[in-house]
């Protein structure tokens, strides 16, 4: 039975369900058409519609807006309107009654006469508070520890030990060092794991009343890459003591407490968790110190220790090899304070409305981020013990802070109110800090991030350009740029443009893009029906999701940067067990199991994303594949065409139809009446285009013990007529198509800048399509090209010329 | 607590987390005088031992004599009653030390698990809840003895680490409480919130200027947004200043600045945790607190006494060793002492609609210690001197028991409290039931 909502199962229909039908005869002239049509339109439409298609409660509610095109609209009008008569009208009448519609609210071109676009007010999403936030704190003070992509192979540096340890490890004990690919150990009294790294055996006791050392010990350093924002729960599985820092500093020092602190352990519940909020895209320290006291021989225990996560999305596993390294990050502040969701009524995440819960959040986060600050503030502040000039030296980063979280230097004006006179009447410097912090970052100078200049273009220009690629305040070197008068022309910008790309944190937030427009965020229960798909496990879902990631990682951020290459790619990537399960060569060339490698699939059978099983299975039944579910995901995401809601909910019961049916001919049975029709006529060949794939995302050829037909007829956006046989047809399709092009566009728009293409100018849609295609679909230069033409509204888009930045999957 | 667990709760409780830091259980001044009269309950715990002859009357029943130890606590020899052959029965895993310690509240073994004492058997955490924990629990479970806190657990000069031995509080098994040692910590939890709210309406003019200056170079499309923005940030306004629980009934104590959690500030420290401990019992934030100095093998040295040995090392000498006997005895009396200074407080505390009463007339002070004696190890004759009121005791006393399982004292514990339990911790060791002490 269908697992999704039934809403979506008859897939919504492009437009409204209005009627029309167009036809040719044009007697009339347009002027004259449209007079008429208004006739019409209040005599027989306005009831159910509305006097301008707004909708009318309890009868059609929704508003006539839509992308069909003028004859599209006219046919449909003749065939199925008005709706308690259909086919009353004339096709002269419906297609007047057509035009005044399209041309009065209908058509796109209407909607932006009737609601000109600007660019609104708004505050910081959440995404944009938390990095902005993450970054502000790593603004205030140097990184403790060395940045950048490390040599190291993948995996955790690792130290052993030939007594159990805790606090202080003696390096005059190491018995070994290495690399661990998992931190998953098991070490037996005489098991050739022990020999190896010249462990001691267990059964040393200690003397009576001493505390002479024995069993043994280790630790393990580096970072963990979190794929993707949220929740990360981390599993200590050990009998034994372990200290583990995760996202923190293994130093008393620097203010931050062990993550977990597991001194006694017991042997009937050795799993020890914790939860972290991590921001996707980046890598976050992690340090293990693990010590085994020592036993009597023959002790039923054995001393072991394994660390597993559950990230968002996924099931609990061992931390894949890939996600680990033996380099060094410094923290990153990730606020836990959650946020009433972002407005996301016109399709992307943009913050324009304020609310008592909003406040509320924007209150305690502020709270949230003084404390971290205030533990760490001699620090943060260059305070040395005893020092006699921490009055000025707490003053000076005080008002840092407030310049740092404006993401401007502040006014002579501001300097008083926000930051002097805080000082002044507070009972103590700490307090005196706490308060200008708090102030700042409750401030519409910190919450919003479209206020008029209030010092010059430039640094507005930055303040846009960074939170276009980034989601967060520019760094040092930006804002250097605005203040000495290089971040004017739009050379200059799109340089800054194009080295802000090649940062992390814009591959952080184009990841989320992509996984917006994938709707990865909402496709999450893969599971499958056992007894069909017996191998189809948790551990082959996570696969295939990282596998997804790492085909967009690579082909953005690839030297071509070639949106084709999503589309019509002929290889996956995948590991080994993804191989087995899908029948493809063996990855050759990893270090570890769980690492990925491209491989071809065979000829004609895959294409890009549309083709990527984790898609695939995601958009099926538990047993079957859904056309429907295929069908409406090509039209929004890869064709992009609107869809509405269903007209009649129907469920997709397999029971009903006669046995023997492929899943074509239900579909096409289910889906036949004229209702329907008006969107499943573009919904249903897409998805048929995919019969060729299982509920798993494996190929194949035959349904119920038939050929799988894959081809249809496509009627495009001007109703004209094409033929699809398969995936790679859509794929091609869509390259072709302006307006898929389009779509694509204005869904990336939305996601870099939160404001609507139109603000900045009628045609910016078109002018990004035409240097997107010039530049060969190359995604970086269309990211470089808007997020300048947003941070220099008027200027008109150019192909940039990025270089590609050096990159690692 | 982390981050998940808190949003957690403060979803349980219903409250917002920007809503918390002002409402949340700050008493309000308007303390009704109670139904039924206050009770409270402190555990103070001191390591290693006693010394018997210098700590146990001689003599049984209301007609008796305080010892050296015992002597800072002359003047409440009327509210006092020393328990005399209690045991701590509890066998299975772990050493003395370490079923002494976790045992001693829980009164039921300690799980399996990698801790190896000096003898015995390894071991974890005790498998059960702790006696103030459940008496916190019970209290906590009804409106009318609810507090923000429900219970704080003190400590001075606790090693920063965790195990069964520095651990005497468990919310459950496997679960134990960490006694917070520094006393800034303790002051940012019970009263941080307080000057969250203070520096938050110190900051609300310079913001309400800032919103008054951007309003008015924006767009009159925009302005609306900022208008909505302008009266949250006025309610939250009247919410701090008007909303309930504004007034504390005491102000926090001033504490002294830069004492840090080290061996020999251990005097001054004790002082601070006292006066925190007393000034949150005023503001009604919690009925339960233990007050733990150092930790079962507890190796402090009493500069401040002239004694430059450990304690720990100090309670293995021989009772032959005349000089260690000596220093226990003045140990030991310092640990009276601070007692003592805990009392007087109370004492000297009017109890809050108490009609003339004192605050100790409404609080039970237990003192306890994980070991009968240092040198022996021996879980029998516990010390365990109670001093106060509040629980229906008949005080003045001192009474001798023969080897009875200390879990029985637990019971009569609850049973003072309103909580009629029928065992406590493990359950062959409560038959006879609750002591009786009224």
């Amino acid at each position: 039975m269908p697992r999704i909502p039934s809403f979506l199962l008859l897939a919504a229909a492009p437009l409204t369900g209005a009627a029309l039908l167009g036809l040719a005869a044009c007697t009339l002239e347009p002027t004259a058409k449209i007079t008429s049509g208004e006739h019409l339109y209040r005599q027989k439409c306005a009831d159910c519609h509305g006097a301008r298609g707004e909708g009318v409660a309890d009868k059609y509610k929704e508003s006539l807006v839509g992308d069909w095109s003028l004859p599209r609209l006219a046919r449909y009008i003749e065939k199925n309107m008005p709706d308690d008569h259909p086919g009353t009208l004339a096709p002269r009448e419906s297609e007047a009654v057509a035009a005044y519609v399209f041309e009065t609210f209908y058509s796109p071109a209407a909607q932006a006469r009737l609601h000109p676009a600007r660019v609104e007010l708004a505050h910081l999403t959440n995404r944009q508070y938390a990095v902005t936030v993450a970054d502000l704190i790593r603004s205030l003070a140097p990184p403790t520890a060395e940045e950048g992509p490390s040599d190291a192979p993948p995996g955790l540096t690792a130290t052993y030990f030939s007594v159990a340890q805790r606090g202080r490890f003696d390096p005059a004990k190491v018995t070994h060092r290495g690399t661990a690919a998992a931190v998953d150990f098991v070490f037996p009294e005489n098991g050739e794991l022990r020999a190896r790294l010249a462990l001691p055996p267990l059964d040393r006791p200690p003397t009576p009343n001493s505390r002479e050392p024995a069993g043994f010990s280790a630790q393990w350093r580096g970072t963990v890459f979190a794929d993707e924002t949220g929740d990360h729960e981390f599993i200590i599985r050990t009998p034994n003591s372990v200290r583990v820092w995760i996202n923190a500093e293994p130093d008393l020092r620097s203010g931050s407490e062990p993550t977990l602190d597991i001194n006694v352990s017991t042997p009937k519940d050795p799993d020890h968790r914790v939860t972290l909020r991590l921001l996707g895209g980046r890598a976050y320290p992690i340090a293990i110190d693990y010590w085994a006291l020592p036993e009597k021989t023959g002790s039923p225990v054995v001393p072991a220790i394994a660390l597993r996560w559950k990230p968002p999305h996924g099931s609990e596993r061992p931390i894949p090899t890939r996600n680990l390294s033996g380099g060094q990050a410094t923290p990153t502040f990730v606020v836990s304070t959650r946020f009433p969701a972002d407005d996301s009524s016109q399709g992307y995440e943009r913050s324009i409305s304020v609310s008592k819960a909003w406040d509320e959040a924007t209150t305690s986060a502020a709270f949230e981020i003084v404390n971290h600050v205030i533990k760490r503030l001699d620090r943060l502040a260059g305070i040395r013990p005893n020092d006699p000039a921490r009055a000025q030296k707490l003053a000076a980063f005080a008002e840092k802070f407030a310049g740092a979280a404006f993401r401007r230097p502040l006014t002579p004006e501001e300097t008083q109110r926000n930051v002097t006179d805080l000082l002044r009447d507070a009972p103590d410097a700490e307090t005196g800090v706490r308060r200008v912090m708090l102030l700042a970052l409750k401030s519409p100078h910190f919450i919003y991030t479209e206020l008029p200049a209030r010092e010059s273009d430039a640094t507005r220009t930055a303040t846009r350009l960074a939170l276009a690629l980034w989601d967060s305040a520019p760094d040092a070197e930006l804002a250097r740029a605005a203040t000495t008068g290089r971040l004017r022309t739009r050379e200059e910008v799109s340089a800054q443009a194009a080295r802000l790309l090649s940062d992390p944190r814009a591959r952080a937030k184009v990841r989320e893009f992509f996984q917006h427009w994938l709707q990865l965020r909402y496709l999450e229960d893969l599971g499958k029906d056992t007894q069909l798909f017996p191998d189809f496990t948790p551990a082959i879902i996570d696969d295939l999701r990282a596998s997804l990631g790492v085909f967009v990682d690579t082909a953005v951020w690839s030297e071509r940067s070639d949106f084709r290459e999503l589309l019509r790619a002929d290889y996956l990537f995948a590991n080994a067990r993804l191989a087995k399960f899908y029948g493809l060569p063996a990855p050759t060339g990893v270090a570890t199991p769980d690492e990925f490698a491209r491989i071809t699939a065979p000829a004609g059978q895959r294409s890009g994303v549309l083709t990527h099983p984790y898609l695939l299975a995601a958009l099926s039944y538990k047993a079957t594949s859904s056309p429907i579910h295929r069908g409406v995901f090509l039209t929004r995401s890869i064709v992009g065409r609107a869809l509405k809601p269903p007209p009649e909910a129907q469920a997709f019961d397999e029971t009903s139809f006669e046995h023997g049916m492929t899943m074509r001919e239900k579909v096409t049975k289910l889906t036949r009446s004229e209702n329907c029709q008006g969107c499943h006529a573009v919904i249903n060949p897409l998805g048929f285009s995919l019969e060729n794939f299982d509920a798993v995302g494996r190929y194949r050829t035959e349904d119920a013990g038939r050929a799988i037909d894959a081809a249809s007829d496509y009627a495009d956006d001007d109703h004209a007529s094409v033929r699809l046989a398969g995936a790679r047809d859509v794929a091609e399709f869509a390259i072709a198509s302006e307006h898929a092009n389009r779509a694509f566009i204005e869904q990336l728009f939305h996601h870099l800048i939160k404001q609507s293409p139109r603000a900045y100018g009628p045609d910016t849609l078109a002018r990004l399509r035409d240097s997107f295609i010039a530049s060969g679909y190359n995604l970086r230069s269309l990211m470089a090209d808007i997020a300048t033409l947003a941070a220099l509204p008027g200027t008109a888009p150019t192909t940039l010329a990025v270089t590609s930045p050096p990159h690692s999957p | 607590m982390t981050p998940l667990l808190r949003r957690e709760f403060l979803r349980q409780a219903g409250l917002s987390a920007a809503v918390l830091p002002f409402i949340s259980g700050l008493p309000s001044l308007a303390l009704a005088a109670p139904a039924r009269p206050r009770q409270r309950l402190i555990v103070v715990f001191s390591p290693n031992g006693t010394i018997p002859p210098a700590f146990w009357p001689d003599q049984v029943g209301r007609d008796f004599q305080l010892k050296e130890i015992l002597s800072p606590l002359t003047p409440y020899r009327d509210r006092l009653l020393t328990l005399q052959g209690l045991s701590n029965k509890v066998r299975g895993d772990g050493d003395g030390h370490m079923r002494g310690m976790s045992c001693l509240l829980t009164g039921i073994e300690l799980l399996p698990g990698n801790i190896m004492g000096g003898s015995g058997v390894p071991a974890g955490w005790a498998s059960g809840i702790s006696i103030d924990q459940e008496i916190k629990t019970f209290f906590q479970s009804q409106a009318s003895t609810r507090t923000r806190f429900g219970s704080l657990e003190f400590g001075v000069g606790v090693q920063d680490r965790a195990d069964p031995w520095t651990r005497m509080s468990y919310a459950g098994s496997g679960q134990p409480v960490a006694p917070i040692s520094d006393p800034y910590q303790m002051h940012a939890k019970l009263y941080g919130q307080m000057k969250d709210r203070e520096n938050l309406r110190s900051v609300l003019d310079p913001l309400k200027a800032d919103l008054a200056k951007v309003r008015s170079i924006i767009s009159a499309e925009d302005r609306r947004t900022l208008e909505q923005h302008e009266v949250l940030v006025r309610q939250l306004e009247r919410e701090i200043t008007q909303g309930p629980g504004q007034t504390l009934r005491v102000t926090p104590p001033d504490l002294e600045r830069g004492i840090a959690d080290q061996n020999d500030n251990v005097p001054r420290l004790s002082r601070m945790q006292i006066d925190l401990l007393v000034n949150s019992f005023v503001n009604d934030m919690a009925r339960v607190a233990t007050l733990q100095y150092t930790k079962s093998v507890g190796g402090a040295r009493m500069n401040w006494l002239d004694i430059t040995d450990g304690h720990h090392g100090l309670s293995h000498e021989p009772d032959t060793d005349e000089a260690a006997q000596k220093k226990l005895i003045k140990i030991n009396t310092w640990f009276a002492g601070e007692v003592r200074y805990l009392a007087d407080k109370l004492a000297a505390t009017p109890e809050p609609g108490g009609e003339g009463t004192s605050m100790l007339d409404h609080t039970l002070i237990v003192w306890t210690n994980e070991l009968g004696k240092g040198n022996s190890h021996t879980l029998d004759n516990i010390p365990f001197v109670l001093l106060g009121g509040g629980f229906g005791f008949e005080m003045g006393r001192a009474l001798k028991f023969d080897k009875v399982p200390h879990n029985r004292l637990h019971l009569a514990l609850a049973h003072g409290a309103g909580h009629r339990l029928e065992t406590f911790g493990k359950r062959d060791l409560c038959s006879g039931g609750p002591l009786a002490l009224s």
